[in-house]
């Protein structure tokens, strides 16, 4: 092996010479010094000017400074001499034998270094993924979708690798092709896995659902279709693998969580795995579409095999053919209440299509029934979730883990139900909405529910916006308003999933926080080192961020599941806490004075009278500053039975309420939405430019999918694979009127009482939007997304009805 | 075959001799190691490549070298001036219109090349020039938004 090149340490960014870094350092703490006095004009007295105590603050993120300048090192844009090229050969068809792989011609073409086929990996190393490892690296004889990667090959240039890949000669011997769960579940239907057609088949049962039904008044039911979604993460996989000069098969690559790739490229290469080093690069954009193998572990087999560094971009063609969905889904759902509005049961039944390997589909699946009839009380429910495989590119994880669809199905039905009562949409929730102390359907007491909060935030609006549109004059668009809730459990569901912290100080007051979850583009690592000043009481100014390298970080856990403010936060916090004492008790044995006469307290050194800088007590110490290692674990009690899922899958719930506000052309079926409030529990807020960003982009990708979104599939391929046919939201489409409302409801169990974001504000969305539909032009959709001519569908056949209807009221003058 | 073409790129001048299908993202970012542009569609829809020639907004990944032959290109890394950010730039970074980032020096030049061209345009003008650069984090928003603050200062220089 030979030895190529070094990453600086950990660095994310070309920062330049030594004096440029310091001088755009200088330039960053000048514009965030800028907005804290802004934002001081509007804080707490005793909170002004206090460098430690940022918690809260809506402040600008270090690593924007980067990027505005064009300088953020996406794995693509590491420079490296002599890198080689890799591109995959893929199946071109979606159920196959492989009968032989010719690569002679290949082989021969100028600039070809190495091709991989999966003979080359020993049959023990050949399988990974995530939950199970049933996925190869390259296939082997046998191809489930057409896009499944066969054959790698590195050359000099892209082009190169590009047509040699066109040049590999694959026979394959087509099977059945199994397109549906449907087709998946029929008797006699090819297998196409050794374990069978079935993923995952869960169930949730609480109290009596035939009693509950029977104790009903009213019923109201429904079927809901939803179709595959891209992530459409702006930034395609990319990877670059090469070997440091300690011999170290270092992979660089956008991921949400190294450690995993860490783990999988040691087995695949046979390594131990401290000979692997998994940085995670700037990552443009996840939604939970980067926590997969994509290049990782052939860039790194193809170092090994050539001794060159090996680098890899997907086209965006390849994201759209091969790389993860959201899961189509088939919803069958039934609620029952009682005149006055109580829910007696909730009966549901999921269909979903897994696609060709397991993924995350068990995750999500596990999610939806966990999360069926949250935020609401349902003595009496049953949950049956089926996924199955099928020929299309594996369904995996994306933003919400499918609980996108589980609202939109039990909203929609909340709403209808609402109107068959004569009741308003606000009043039905709050009579059925979780309150602190309830018992969601796993059994877990539930506290810090904050849900009737948001809904009391948000119906003066809606009241408000109901007056306004009354008074709107007549355009010939019919305007509607509608509104959906959540809750949503933070992190993994049932099982542990711990976050740890290390906090260190050099000489000079430079203190580094090492966290494991990466920051993915959320600016969470501007929030963990909010979190890690305050708890600790140096200054934000001297905290950087280390994250998500698995020889620098501990294995935290990937950033998934909304997890990283709540989990690492609260690590963060701990490890801030620990740092403190530690620190103070170095400071005490230097003066000759007892630990409780030092503290830290607001980037200075309190010592009885006397205060030191920061500098100077690190100056005082230096003799044992290296001693001191600030660490902190969090760890809290998940569990829940996987076969039942009863226990306490969460260790705590954000809540929402949105409200959309649309304008229909009943004649185009074209919908706009207009303006939308969303209001959050999500406890505190760390950083509310984050937050708010999180927002916006969640309120976005939620219409997208409401309205456009859809990956079009027929016979085993994927029609749309490119951004010209795939509709995804553009400055256009969606509306600047984007309201957060943070109800600030303290988290007895978050970091400073924080919770967490990033995927919840999507999930209303789309059922916000159906009930906007409702209120508008009187129609129920249930089908995501919601096109165009399904619409017009709706609205024609709505106008049919009608008509008879309308006739006969005119002709014998009864209703 | 190779075409000679000459290029100001940054405002230094540069000679080249490129082949009939190289496109200028490529020209950018593998011969000058301009990597600020980013590249992901490759079909001129996204805007994640986009880079002023002689003053417009392009989108590098559908242009051909040859067909930039003597025209003056502006990249993302000669927006700052003079180790400041630019207007844009420092508006992009407070108003918290960068998340992942992918997106953001196509959108700073977009923003840059209409202030340019027209420094106090309205909202509606800001929105229809963003139209061409897609962002999957913001939702938009806070990139109006900081444009906006930029056009009430009254423009990027
Ligand atoms: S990469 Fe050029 S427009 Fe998308
Ligand atoms: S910030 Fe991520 S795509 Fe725009």
């Amino acid at each position: 092996m030979t030895t190529i090149w070094k990453e600086p340490d950990g660095e994310k960014f070309a920062l330049g010479s030594i004096e440029e870094q310091a001088h755009w350092q200088k330039e960053y703490q000048r514009i965030l010094r800028a907005v804290r006095e802004e934002a001081d004009a509007t804080r707490p007295a005793e909170r002004i000017g206090r460098d430690s105590h940022t918690v809260g603050m809506a402040l600008p993120r270090n690593d924007a400074l980067y990027k505005v300048r064009g300088k953020a090192r996406y794995a693509a844009n590491i420079p490296m001499e002599g890198a080689l090229f890799c591109r995959f050969a893929r199946s071109t068809e979606a159920h196959a034998r492989i009968r032989g792989i010719d690569i002679s011609e290949a082989k021969a073409m100028p600039g070809v270094r190495a091709i991989l086929t999966a003979d080359d990996i020993p049959a023990d190393q050949l399988l990974i993924g995530t939950l199970t490892d049933d996925t190869p690296v390259l296939a082997k004889d046998h191809v489930r979708y057409s896009g499944e990667p066969i054959v790698a090959i590195a050359a000099e240039t892209e082009e190169a690798a590009e047509a040699a890949c066109l040049a590999v000669e694959i026979d394959y011997e087509p099977l059945p092709m199994i397109l549906t769960p449907e087709e998946a579940l029929a008797p006699g239907a090819v297998q196409l896995d050794p374990d069978g057609n079935v993923i995952g088949d869960l169930k949730l049962e609480n109290g009596d659902i035939e009693a509950g039904l029977r104790a009903a008044d009213v019923v109201v039911e429904g079927s809901f279709v939803t179709e595959p979604v891209d992530h459409c993460f702006l930034e395609p996989p990319s990877g670059l693998a090469f070997v440091d000069p300690d011999g170290v098969l270092t992979v660089m690559v956008c991921t949400q969580y190294p450690h995993y790739h860490h783990k999988q490229i040691a087995r695949v290469a046979g390594l131990p795995m401290e000979k692997v080093r998994v940085v995670q690069t700037v990552v443009g954009g996840a939604f939970g579409g980067k926590m997969d193998n994509t290049v990782e572990c052939a860039i790194a087999l193809l170092v090994l095999k050539t001794g060159r560094p090996v680098r890899m971009l997907y086209t965006r063609e390849e994201v759209f053919t091969a790389t993860t969905k959201r899961h189509a889904m088939k919803i069958r759902q039934k609620i029952g209440a009682t005149k006055d509005g109580r829910f007696t049961a909730l009966d549901v039944e999921y269909l979903a299509d897994g696609g060709a390997y397991r993924s995350y589909s068990l995750v999500v699946g596990g999610r939806c029934v966990i999360h069926t009839g949250m935020p609401y009380r349902f003595p009496n429910s049953r949950v049956h979730y089926v996924a199955t495989f099928t020929n299309y590119p594996p369904s995996g994880a994306m933003r919400s883990f499918g609980v996108v669809k589980v609202a939109f199905a039990l909203e929609s039905l909340i709403d209808e139900l609402a109107g068959r009562l004569g009741m308003s949409p606000f009043e039905i929730r709050r009579i059925n909405g979780l309150v602190d102390g309830d018992k969601t359907s796993t059994g877990q007491v539930i506290h810090d529910v904050g849900l009737l909060k948001t809904l009391e935030a948000i119906e003066p609006i809606y009241q408000e916006r109901r007056k306004a549109l009354a008074a709107q004059p007549d355009d010939g668009l019919k305007r509607g308003l509608g509104i959906a809730c959540l809750g949503y459990g933070i992190g993994y569901s049932g099982i542990r999933n711990p976050s740890t912290a290390r906090m260190r100080v050099t000489a000079d007051g430079v203190v580094t926080a090492c966290c494991g979850t990466p920051d993915i583009g959320t600016g969470s690592d501007m929030s963990l080192a909010q979190i890690a000043a305050q708890s600790s009481g140096v200054g934000l100014h001297r905290v950087r961020v280390v994250s998500g390298d698995s020889t620098k970080t501990d294995d935290s856990g990937p950033t998934s599941a909304s997890r990283t403010t709540y989990f690492s936060g609260n690590a963060a916090y701990i490890c801030g806490q620990d740092f403190k004492r530690q620190f103070e008790e170095a400071v005490a044995r230097a003066r000759g004075v007892t630990a409780a006469q030092v503290r830290i307290e607001d980037d200075r050194i309190v010592i009885g009278n006397e205060r030191l800088s920061f500098e100077d007590a690190c100056r005082l110490i230096s003799a044992e500053i290296e001693d001191i290692c600030g660490y902190g674990k969090f760890d809290p009690e998940i569990e829940a039975s996987i076969l039942t899922f009863k226990g306490n899958p969460y260790p705590t719930y954000v809540y929402a309420t949105h409200l959309v506000e649309v304008a229909v052309d009943a004649e185009l079926g074209r919908v706009d939405v207009l303006r939308c409030w969303a209001a959050h529990d999500a406890g505190t807020i760390v950083n509310p430019t984050g937050a708010e960003g999180q927002v916006d982009g969640g309120v976005a990708m939620g219409i997208g999918q409401a309205l456009w979104e859809k990956v079009e599939r027929r016979d085993g391929v994927i029609l749309n694979p490119h951004y010209r046919d795939y509709l995804m939201a553009g400055a256009k489409d969606v509306p600047l009127e984007i309201k957060s409302i943070f109800i600030q409801n303290h988290d007895r169990t978050g970091p400073f009482g924080a919770k967490g974001l990033a995927e919840v504000s999507l999930i209303p969305i789309p059922a916000a939007i159906a009930s906007a539909l409702h209120d508008a032009v009187g129609i129920r959709p249930k089908r995501l997304p919601m096109s165009t001519e399904y619409l017009l569908g709706l609205i024609n056949e709505r106008a049919r009805a009608a008509a008879p209807a309308a006739k006969a009221a005119a002709g014998d003058g009864h209703d | 075959m190779t075409i000679e073409i000459s290029l100001q790129v940054n405002g230094v001048s540069h000679k080249f001799a490129v082949s009939p299908t190289e496109t200028l993202v490529d020209l950018l970012r593998r011969r000058l190691g301009l990597t600020g542009t980013n590249k992901d569609c490759g079909m001129g829809i996204c805007g994640a490549c986009t880079v002023m020639l002689d003053g417009l907004p392009v989108s590098s990944c559908i242009l051909l070298a040859s067909q930039a032959d003597g025209a003056a290109v502006t990249t993302i890394e000669a927006i700052e001036r003079d180790g400041r950010l630019s207007p844009v730039q420092e508006a992009f970074l407070r108003h918290g219109a960068s998340q992942c980032g992918y997106c953001t020096p196509g959108f700073i030049i977009t923003a840059s090349a209409l202030l340019a061209e027209n420094p106090h345009p309205s909202r509606d003008e800001i929105v229809e020039a963003l139209k061409g650069n897609l962002c999957r984090c913001t939702g938009y928003k806070r990139i109006v938004e900081a444009v906006e603050s930029v056009a009430r200062q009254g423009g990027p220089t």
